[in-house]
């Protein structure tokens, strides 16, 4: 068993959009718009998403490469402000391990005929298996591909 | 109600309590033990009460003419005698002032136990702060730490 240990860490990414806070919000908050960008590495199997986009409700999303581990994610929304914000904590497992405990906070703000998207994370990350660094990467990649979702 | 400003703030609390890991474990797992300790004296205990992963946690209470508090908790990690994690929401009358992700970490120590909690908060709307929120923390755990010393 690996030694028990938790590293806290926390990041800020920041984007602007060409398009307005209802448009980028509307790309969290609809599921077949989120399901368009929200995914692992092309060469994954394609995820199994679900997602109840409420105050209370569930949000889950697991995949990986052939042949490599499952991934997954489990989230819980806690606050919605339509066009303005979305909190949620999630879990991150590793072949059925905890890897990670992270609250996230996304606001979108107006920026001229655009948006200012403020992505925060803030995590716990357990036992060795992940790093704040490797995270911040990952997601950095999602808005890449949120970005080119908004543009097609 | 227009302003929906966020406020990022995050605090850790160490403490050395002398007493072994099982005795204050047992104080944050047994509903029993920990409504003596956290925001009452065994007088006000939880609603609901779920402590494992993915389990629930609820209460209310009402400062004497004062505004009412809901505590809901979603437990995300536990591993027994080691740590716990959790989320929860806070609200005032009915509005959300927080939401945060707390962990708190148990090892053992000469002559008992060093605790270390550590919370990242969203402080929403104003209704709320990170400096308020250490404070009534740190009430808590010289809490937990009289209720150990008188158990």
């Amino acid at each position: 068993m690996k030694p028990r240990t938790v590293t806290h860490a926390s990041f800020t990414l920041e984007r602007h959009f060409r398009q307005p806070p209802s448009r980028v919000f509307g790309a969290f908050a609809d599921t077949p718009a989120k399901q368009a960008w929200f995914h692992g590495p092309d060469d994954w199997a394609r995820d199994v998403h679900t997602m109840d986009f409420r105050v209370g409700g569930m949000e889950t999303s697991s995949g990986g490469s052939p042949g490599g581990p499952v991934s997954s994610f489990r989230a819980r929304y806690q606050d919605i402000v339509p066009d303005q914000r979305i909190v949620y904590s999630y879990d991150m497992d590793l072949n059925g391990d905890r890897i990670s405990v992270s609250l996230t906070t996304i606001e979108f703000k107006p920026d001229g005929a655009g948006t200012r998207l403020v992505f925060t994370e803030q995590g716990a990350y357990l036992d060795g298996w992940d790093n704040p660094a490797l995270r911040e990467e990952g997601t950095a990649q999602l808005l890449d591909q949120l970005a080119s979702f908004l543009d097609t | 109600m227009s302003d929906h400003s966020v406020a990022h703030g995050t605090f850790v609390v160490e403490r050395t309590y002398p007493h072994p890991v099982e005795k204050v474990w047992a104080a944050w797992s047994d509903p029993k033990l920990k409504s003596q300790w956290f925001g009452g004296n065994g007088d006000n205990p939880p609603k609901v009460f779920e402590f494992k992963p993915g389990g629930r946690e609820s209460s209310a209470g009402t400062i004497p003419d004062g505004p009412t508090y809901n505590f809901d908790v979603t437990y995300q990690d536990i591993v027994p005698l080691s740590r716990i994690l959790y989320s929860y929401d806070m609200h005032m009358d009915g509005r959300k002032i927080s939401v945060s992700l707390a962990a708190i970490e148990f090892w053992p120590a000469t002559g008992g136990t060093k605790m270390k909690l550590t919370e990242y908060g969203l402080f929403l709307d104003g209704l709320d702060t990170v400096a308020q929120r250490q404070e009534g923390t740190i009430g808590l755990m010289n809490q937990l730490g009289a209720f150990l010393d008188r158990q």
